[in-house]
């Protein structure tokens, strides 16, 4: 027996041996940056990265695109398994939990603190930062492209149609798709299976839970709710417009996604992430006009503060030394004043420290026709203190709940579920998962 | 003689040409999308007819799916599955046959039984090796001896990764038993006479021999190798890496939102090209591949 | 294994089998084996072997317990067995037509084993847009009555349509095979058949299918095999309808690997997986029961 796995041992070394190839060393430390945005953001990314690698003679970053945030994860998680995952990875807001109890990553502070760098904490503004900190306050992981979901509304279609000003509630949102439709517009409002904007924000504006034990953040063992609260109501007002007519669902296996569906002016109106502002002031006909502002609210409603969406950058452990130096001086780079104005010029991501943000609006930044509403988002954000529904949602295995909602809307919106038949499937199926993680990672404690 | 009237003809031609538009017909549809432009492609009912687009579309499906290394990788992927797997398959099966051996019963159906299980039923746990091969090595030199080795041999994102996996199943090593126990014993006996060792009688007699069966197993080797999605898709994380077919996800559409069906099938075209002349050149090679490495 | 071995020695047949002796072992012997240990423990995503959690049957019993994991079955069984019937029922059509040899037939047959070259995901994308329902072949309908045909929407359709995918590939695979065997059949047989005054549908039910059964029996058992468990079902899946909508195509080998690396539950997959393999194994079991048994007939 000892004798056979030596054997395989030596005949595998060989092998081994013949196919390894050792890369050649450069002179800069090269490390590597995983992220998930693509297309137009994903080539923006690219552009920070050049910019850093232009900055200074130390260090290399090597960005690459993994197309997709689920796919970003995912693919991390395979390196990591396989000892070749990269210094630093972009994780998406569903994935927060996954990544902080998976004992894989430095976190952000001893990161910085190991390699001399000084950060205020405390400028970043506290909605974003919650999402991604300890209980103690402490951030696991630097807050990136920051979002929240908007409501963009084609100013010409309204005009046309007659309605004056933005739809402040649902109810504002009938009367403007029905006016829309008698006008002739096919599709007044679009929008898609996409739980962040219909279910997650939904939920936070109007002060209702996703889940029991303050979204999970205190503790595992928490439970989807989402099938008990107005949201229900909410999706009923959906599925009641789609059967008009007035909403249409406009999915990318439809062929066509909401941002395009509003950009080709398709749909007049959609609810989508601030960070598509750049692109659709790019993409959208020239001088059609158009305008954004909060998520509508049901009359009647308090509002409340909406949550922080977009994604973070982790640093992952087991990378060599000369790794973590090069990873902390482009988190440092990109924390820059001059750089966190840049990157929100370019994208429509909100500047996630508050000094950024002020040196912004006293630029006149918000005054100008280009980028005119984006100072909504952060409105948006800190419209209230947050409260234990609007701080962030800490569930395990979020990605895969998202799409048990999904797949639910589209038995809703598709096929014969009724909406509490569809929630109520959501919540079952995603209980499933946040049961399996809880015994996954029994005896953790969430900090 | 079979009769041949005219009406059973008439039938049997109306037939066949039935199926070979159903068989061509996508052929087609494919050929002519990829040569039209976005407003003809999208138009309703689709034109049957091709445009002036099609080197523009087969420019930009290049370019969205990163073709020329992707091309090159499932290029380089399927030639070395090929020789890998003719070069296992005739060695392991000229061990099967020719040696008097007492392990060779055990060999042929642990060779065997890999017929049962492909790939996709074991791919989690293959993947898991894949990540680190030397991890049962390290397990059982632990258990047994208490030391803890620090081997490493990771495949994921690698040409060994891309190969190694698809060539160990034994499609090739019965092809080759097969071909082997068809030659006469005294071939053996002969070249034993005049003192041949082993190794030479394999170069020398079987190898030669075997050309027509390696030619067989050639074709459907690449076709096998080239037309794999899921293993590659899976481990390779690194563009670099990536093969054609896995390239052909980028196309898609859903990038602009545009239905751009002349990209998707300008890149579809040029990626199932490769296999699909060899079906149609070597034909009678492939054909014979197929109907003797089943049977 | 009658062939009378001529060489004599222990140390150069293990030299030659060596290479994939190691192989099988690495790539299929340990998987299969190491399957084992996540299906009975909980894989965390990161892994981190040293807190692996023993659970006995539990994720079996999750997965038995899962009415989506049996939706998911019996989808699988009843695009198996449509696709299956589908495919052949044409490629023998088709063979039976160019076994007749008129002029050209072989041009026909050339054409005909053009499906097989092409991959799945290849297959699939090329459907996707045939289908699509707002280009291609089928949108014209849409024009008539919005919706008539939508495959993004309605899962019957969707379903449809990876049935025609996978039909469509495997008729060039199966009319391969399907000619080999006719033209085993002897012409005379049929000829005497013939001046017996029979026509060519009597001719076919009372000759060709009994003597082409023991081809038929192997074709049926490998293409519900392939299209049950096999890469091109995987293939073609998730290049048309990624399982959707509303899981109406989430087939078992979709099911599995996106449980694994989309929803990072290595555990309940390996399960599956192992569930997968029983029934492979039952099935093979049956095609060498049945099919050695008819081949003997012979």
């Amino acid at each position: 027996m000892q004798g056979f796995g030596v054997k395989i041992g030596l005949a595998a070394g060989l092998l081994a041996a013949g196919f390894g190839a050792t890369p050649a060393m450069a002179e800069k430390v090269k490390f590597e940056f995983w992220y998930g945005l693509s297309g137009d953001l994903g080539e923006r990314v690219q552009d920070a990265c050049k910019k850093f690698n232009d900055s200074q003679a130390n260090f290399e970053i090597v960005c690459t695109s993994q197309n997709g945030y689920p796919e970003t994860v995912q693919n991390a998680i395979a390196a990591y398994r396989a000892k070749k995952h990269p210094a630093v990875v972009q994780v998406f807001d569903g994935g927060t939990l996954d990544l902080m109890l998976s004992g894989a990553f430095v976190p952000a502070k001893k990161l910085m603190e190991d390699n001399g760098y000084k950060i205020d904490w405390s400028n970043y503004f506290p909605g974003i930062a919650n999402y991604y900190a300890t209980a103690k306050g402490e951030l696991n992981s630097f807050p990136f492209n920051s979002s929240t979901a908007m409501f963009y509304y084609n100013v010409d279609a309204f005009t046309k149609a007659g309605i004056q000003g933005a739809p402040e509630t649902w109810e504002d949102v009938e009367a403007a798709a029905r006016k829309l439709k008698a006008a002739g517009y096919a599709c007044p409002f679009g929008f898609s299976f996409d739980s962040w904007a219909t279910v997650e924000q939904f939920s936070a504006i109007h002060n209702q839970p996703i889940a029991t034990k303050n979204n999970g953040y205190d503790g595992l063992d928490a439970e989807l709710t989402l099938n008990k609260t107005k949201l229900v109501d909410h999706l009923t007002f959906f599925k009641k417009m789609t059967d008009e007519g007035l909403f249409v669902v406009k999915t990318k296996q439809l062929g066509m996604d909401v941002v395009p569906a509003f950009t080709s002016e398709t749909c007049q109106m959609i609810q989508s992430s601030i960070a598509d502002h750049g692109t659709i002031g790019k993409t959208i006909k020239q001088g059609a006009k158009w305008d954004v502002t909060m998520l509508p609210v049901w009359k009647g409603t308090a509002r409340q503060n909406s949550m922080v969406g977009g994604a973070s950058l982790w640093v992952l452990n087991n990378r060599p030394e000369a790794e973590y130096k090069g990873a902390a001086a482009f988190l440092n780079f990109i924390a820059q004043p001059d750089m966190v104005e840049w990157w929100s010029t370019v994208t429509g991501y909100i500047p996630v420290t508050k000094t950024g943000f002020e040196a912004m609006k006293a630029k006149g930044f918000y005054d100008q026709p280009a980028f005119k509403g984006r100072e909504k988002a952060i409105a948006s954000l800190t419209f209230t203190p947050t409260s234990a529904n609007t701080r962030g949602i800490r569930l395990g295995g979020f990605p895969q709940i998202r799409k048990e909602i999904s797949d639910a809307m589209e038995g809703i919106f598709f096929g014969k579920l009724t909406v509490q038949a569809g929630l109520d499937q959501a919540v079952e199926r995603g209980n499933v998962i946040l049961r399996r993680f809880e015994k996954t990672y029994a005896g953790k404690v969430l900090n | 003689m079979i009769e041949r009237t005219p009406i059973l003809n008439a039938v049997t031609y109306f037939i066949m040409i039935l199926g070979l538009i159903l068989i061509l017909g996508p052929f087609w549809m494919i050929f002519t999308a990829s040569t039209q432009s976005l407003q003809e492609v999208t138009a309703v009912p689709f034109n049957m007819t091709p445009g002036g687009d099609f080197l523009k579309n087969v420019h930009a499906a290049w370019d969205r799916a990163n073709l020329g290394p992707a091309l090159l990788n499932s290029l380089i992927t399927s030639l070395l599955v090929m020789v890998g797997k003719i070069a296992l398959a005739a060695l392991s099966a000229f061990a099967i046959v020719y040696f008097k051996s007492p392990l060779r019963h055990v060999f042929f159906w642990m060779v065997f039984l890999t017929l049962m299980l492909p790939l996709e039923v074991r791919v989690i746990p293959t993947y898991n090796i894949a990540s680190d091969v030397f991890q049962p090595v390290r397990w059982i030199i632990q258990t047994i001896t208490g030391i803890e080795l620090s081997l490493q041999w990771n495949l994921l994102n690698s040409y060994s990764g891309l190969v190694l996996p698809l060539i160990a199943t034994a499609t090739g090593t019965f092809l080759y038993r097969q071909f082997y126990m068809t030659l006469p014993d005294e071939l053996a006996e002969a070249a034993k006479m005049d003192g041949a060792r082993p190794l030479r009688f394999f170069i020398d007699i079987l190898l030669p021999l075997s050309r027509t069966n390696m030619l067989a197993l050639a074709t459907i080797m690449f076709v096998y190798a080239w037309n794999q999605y899921l293993w590659p898709k899976l481990m390779t994380t690194d563009a670099s890496y990536q093969t054609a077919m896995v390239a052909m996800r980028a196309l898609v559409p859903s990038v602009n939102a545009l239905p751009e069906w002349n990209v998707s099938m300008a890149g579809a075209l040029i990626i199932m090209l490769p296999p699909l002349v060899v079906v149609a050149v070597l034909q009678r090679w492939f054909v014979r591949g197929l109907v003797s490495t089943e049977k | 294994m009658n062939k009378r071995a001529v060489f004599k020695s222990w140390w150069l047949p293990v030299l030659f089998a060596l290479p994939q002796l190691l192989l099988i072992l690495f790539f299929f012997y340990w998987p299969a084996i190491s399957v084992f240990n996540w299906a009975f423990t909980l894989e965390p995503a990161f892994g981190g072997a040293g807190e692996r959690l023993f659970v006995g049957f539990d994720n079996f019993r999750d997965v038995f317990a899962d009415s989506e994991y049996w939706r998911s079955v019996s989808l699988s069984l009843f695009f198996a067995f449509t696709a299956t019937g589908l495919s052949m029922f044409i490629a023998f059509i088709l063979a039976i037509c160019v076994d007749r040899q008129l002029k050209g037939s072989s041009l026909f047959r050339f054409f005909y084993i053009w499906p097989y070259a092409i991959a799945a995901p290849a297959v699939g994308l090329a459907f996707r847009f045939i289908f699509a329902p707002e280009s291609g072949l089928i949108a014209v309908v849409n024009t008539w009555s919005p919706d008539l045909w939508n495959p993004a929407k309605y899962g019957s359709h969707a379903m449809i349509l990876v049935i025609i995918c996978f039909a469509w590939k495997w008729i060039g695979y199966n009319f391969i095979f399907m000619t080999a065997g006719l033209q085993s059949i002897p012409r005379s047989l049929l000829e005497a058949s013939s001046m017996d005054g029979s026509g060519p549908v009597r001719r076919a039910l009372d000759i060709q299918i009994p003597l082409l059964a023991p081809t038929l029996f192997f074709l049926l058992v490998l293409n519900l095999t392939e299209s049950f468990v096999g890469p091109d079902t995987y293939g073609i899946v998730d290049l048309t309808t990624e399982g959707g909508p509303n899981k109406a195509t989430d087939v078992m080998v979709y099911r599995i690997v996106s449980e694994a690396f989309r929803g990072l539950n290595y555990s309940g997959a390996a399960a599956q997986s192992l569930v997968l393999i029983g029934l492979i194994m039952v099935f093979t079991f049956i095609q060498f029961r049945f099919v050695e048994r008819r081949v003997h007939y012979k």
